[in-house]
């Protein structure tokens, strides 16, 4: 069922004004103008968004830690999320690397998980467990999953190795089809609706920990190289800095609480730090070399 | 041959066990085609609600052709309805390509719908398949008239059908135990009912072939109850019977007697007869004992007249001697009825032409065989008018004999002729008279012998005692 939200266009004049307000004030009264309304933090299905425990939590500690309330909102799709946050409807987002390295112009990083003390994950090529498949070749004229046409791991990596060997995953797969959600990837190939599918390593590793039966149904033929984590990301626009700078300071404190630190558990992170724009170069490159065979 | 036929105590609790047959049958019937109705009601009316509420989420999804979604909604509402088990469900799109089905391993998405489905399509939406234990519905979807594809769903019904078994096993367990425990109660209860007549049965059948015993008291049923009125009017039955039986034999006796008694009025002239010619020999002898002619003439009648008597004597001794002894029957037993019948004959002025062709003795005993002759005899005398004719014509050898009375009377009544040839020997004399015939055909019946009517070559009736000696290997050797 689709979530209902309060109706966003008074909230984008009201923001409108706070922004032009913020140019003539002072930083110091930062807080104090940002209380006007609630800090709105997006989420994509990158995240495992289907655990609502989880999500209650992670708003109950960004509450606490902003110091006022803080809207979570998720939407099925990253282009959604991604229109939202560029054009400042959302005070941050939690995006992944490709949305940002194509918006990199009118994005800021505010923090980039770091799981299993790195900043990087991969992506996978997934099959059912007794399928008989070694790599990318046993995969040509398979009914494909991808995750979502704008994910890195879940499309971007799979259609740039492919551009890599001078094809596309039209000509390459039989079909493809988009489940927007990396767990719904990993249940089309274990249901045998598909064949293969692209898939967020990280998700996938946190799944086996969660969900083992499921993952237990899909194996993995092909890893990508280590890529730069999905961020979380602000528009970069100066109106709307105070704010997701609140955002962004409780996201980098979050392993310093104990609330904190359960949320993180639950997400397998170890927590959230600042990295440079480079971080996502290899992602942009993959970008280019498949706009470039398109 | 007449067929055997089981007793009461069996046939009533056959009977009772075949009515609870046919009732276990009939109700067993309506049970299940009730129970195959309301379950079927019930899959029907639960496989709408799963396709209604199926159809309106996947509908869009159906028209973008989106598998994904058609897969995951499909996956999901798998355990959302409870009480139906579907085993899989798909979707197919306008064109009968599968876009999705809840177990894509079997119905892989973009293929035909496989022939399984195809071959099983219910024409109204809904079909049973017993032996797979698998229902067939089908939905056909569209949007504002026009066809965006059907949905198929295929429904693990086998706990149905195991409810199914179930019951009808309980049904027979159940009507067989019922119909064991009647038929049981039955078999007791008619056992019970008749047993006042199986006593009865058991004396009368015993009764037939030999002698009527009364039941005794201890097998008495308690006084007021009907077999209680049974028993006593049989036991009275038995009763009178015997009396009768006693009554008969004391009527045979005084017939003997009376027979006797005529009998013996005719020996008494039989021997008066030659008294006179005896007193006069004597009174020859006294008188002219001297001379040696008239003393030889006179002691030959003496003797002549003595020996008269004497076979006369003889003879009725002969007959009517209580206990007499066994002898086989031979010429002189004829000689000795003919001299006893003789006065008899006399006195009503008949004529009697004898006719004895038998020149040794038969192997039957004398005594009943003369007694029977005799009574012939007297009774043809008796039915002859004054001046009539008698015949008497005998004839035997080792193989038989056979003896004929024939008079010129007027035959002989129906009831007498009932007396000696009925089928069966009557136990008693007849009430109307008739104790010499039935004393004739006791006696031929003691000797294995037989007993035909004939219209007389005298005008009245004739009577054939017949009798078979010869042993059967004899027979044969005759033959031979």
């Amino acid at each position: 069922m689709r979530r209902t939200f309060p109706s966003q266009t008074p909230i984008v004049r009201r923001r409108f004004l706070t922004g032009a307000a913020a140019v003539l004030t002072l930083a110091a009264t930062r807080r104090a103008r940002a209380a006007e309304s609630p800090l709105r933090l997006g989420l994509t299905p990158v995240f495992l968004i289907n655990d609502l425990q989880l999500l209650s939590e992670l708003k109950g500690y960004l509450n606490r830690a902003c110091g006022q309330p803080v809207e979570l909102v998720l939407r099925r799709t990253y282009q959604e999320i991604t229109a939202l946050l560029v054009s400042q409807r959302l005070d941050a987002a939690w995006i992944c690397g490709y949305p940002f390295v194509q918006f990199e112009d009118r994005l800021r990083l505010l923090a980039v998980p770091v799981w299993r003390e790195r900043t990087l994950y991969q992506a996978y090529l997934i099959v059912s467990a007794e399928r008989q498949a070694q790599g990318l070749q046993d995969l040509a004229g398979d009914l494909h999953a991808f995750s979502d046409p704008d994910s890195n791991s879940g499309c971007l990596v799979t259609r740039a190795l492919l551009a890599e060997k001078g094809t596309t995953a039209e000509r390459f797969f039989h079909k493809t089809i988009f489940t927007y959600g990396h767990r719904n990837v990993i249940r089309a190939v274990a249901a045998g609706l598909t064949q293969s599918g692209s898939v967020d390593g990280y998700v996938l590793e946190v799944i086996r920990e969660v969900e083992p039966e499921l993952a237990s149904q899909v194996k993995i033929v092909w890893r990508s190289e280590w890529l730069g984590f999905p961020p979380i990301a602000a528009s970069s626009a100066p109106a709307s800095r105070d704010r997701s700078d609140l955002l962004g300071d409780a996201l980098l404190a979050m392993h310093e609480d104990p609330q904190g630190r359960e949320v993180l558990a639950t997400l397998r992170l170890d927590r959230f730090t600042l990295r440079p724009n480079s971080l996502y170069e290899p992602i942009a490159a993959k970008v280019a070399l498949v706009e470039q065979r398109a | 041959m007449r067929r055997l036929r089981p007793p009461i105590t069996v046939t009533v609790p056959m009977l009772v066990a075949g009515l609870m047959v046919f009732v276990g049958f009939v109700v067993s019937e309506r049970v299940m085609s009730r129970l195959v109705e309301s379950q079927e009601r019930n899959l029907a009316q639960l496989s709408e609600a799963y396709l209604d509420g199926l159809s309106a989420s996947i509908l869009p999804y159906m028209m973008r052709g989106d598998i994904w979604e058609v897969f995951d909604a499909l996956d999901r509402a798998r355990n959302l309805y409870e009480g139906l088990r579907p085993t899989e469900t798909v979707a197919v799109d306008a064109n009968g390509l599968v876009i999705a089905a809840s177990d894509p391993r079997r119905t892989p998405s973009r293929e035909p719908l496989p022939d399984s489905y195809r071959s099983r399509l219910p024409e109204d939406g809904f079909a049973i398949d017993a032996d797979s234990g698998e229902a067939l519905l089908r939905r056909p979807l569209d949007y504002l008239g026009a066809p965006v594809g059907a949905l198929h769903a295929v429904v693990d019904i086998r706990h149905l059908l195991e409810e199914r078994r179930e019951v009808v096993t309980t049904l027979i367990i159940t009507n067989a135990a019922l119909t064991i425990a009647l038929a049981a109660i039955g078999y007791l209860a008619v056992r019970r009912m008749v047993q006042p007549t199986r006593i009865l049965t058991e004396h009368l059948t015993s009764g037939a072939t030999g002698r009527a015993e009364p039941i005794p008291d201890a097998k008495m049923p308690p006084p007021g109850s009907e077999a209680h009125r049974l028993y006593t009017a049989y036991n009275t039955l038995v009763m009178a019977e015997r009396e009768r039986e006693a009554l008969s034999r004391t009527l045979a006796e005084e017939e003997r007697l009376a027979s006797l008694g005529r009998l013996s009025a005719g020996m008494a002239h039989e021997i008066n007869n030659p008294l006179g010619g005896l007193f006069n020999a004597l009174a020859t002898l006294k008188r002219h004992g001297a001379s040696p002619g008239a003393r030889e003439t006179a002691i030959s009648l003496l003797e002549r007249g003595l020996i008269g008597i004497r076979d006369v004597v003889a003879a009725a001794l002969e007959t009517y001697r209580p206990k007499r002894a066994e002898r086989p029957f031979g010429p002189s037993d004829l000689e000795d009825i003919r001299l006893l019948v003789g006065p008899e004959v006399r006195r009503r002025r008949l004529s009697l032409a004898w006719s004895n062709a038998l020149d040794d003795n038969i192997a039957l005993s004398n005594a009943p065989l003369r007694q029977a002759v005799l009574n012939l005899l007297l009774n043809a005398c008796a039915a002859t008018p004054e001046g009539g004719a008698l015949a008497l014509a005998a004839e035997g050898d080792a193989q038989g004999l056979s003896i004929e009375v024939a008079d010129s009377g007027g035959g002989l009544s129906e009831e007498a002729a009932r007396v000696l040839t009925a089928r069966r020997t009557a136990l008693a004399p007849p009430a109307a008279g008739g104790l010499g015939l039935w004393m004739v055909r006791s006696a031929v019946d003691e000797l294995g012998g037989r007993i035909e009517i004939a219209r007389g070559r005298l005008g009245g009736a004739a009577i054939r005692l017949s009798f078979i000696t010869a042993a059967k290997e004899e027979r044969v050797d005759a033959v031979a």
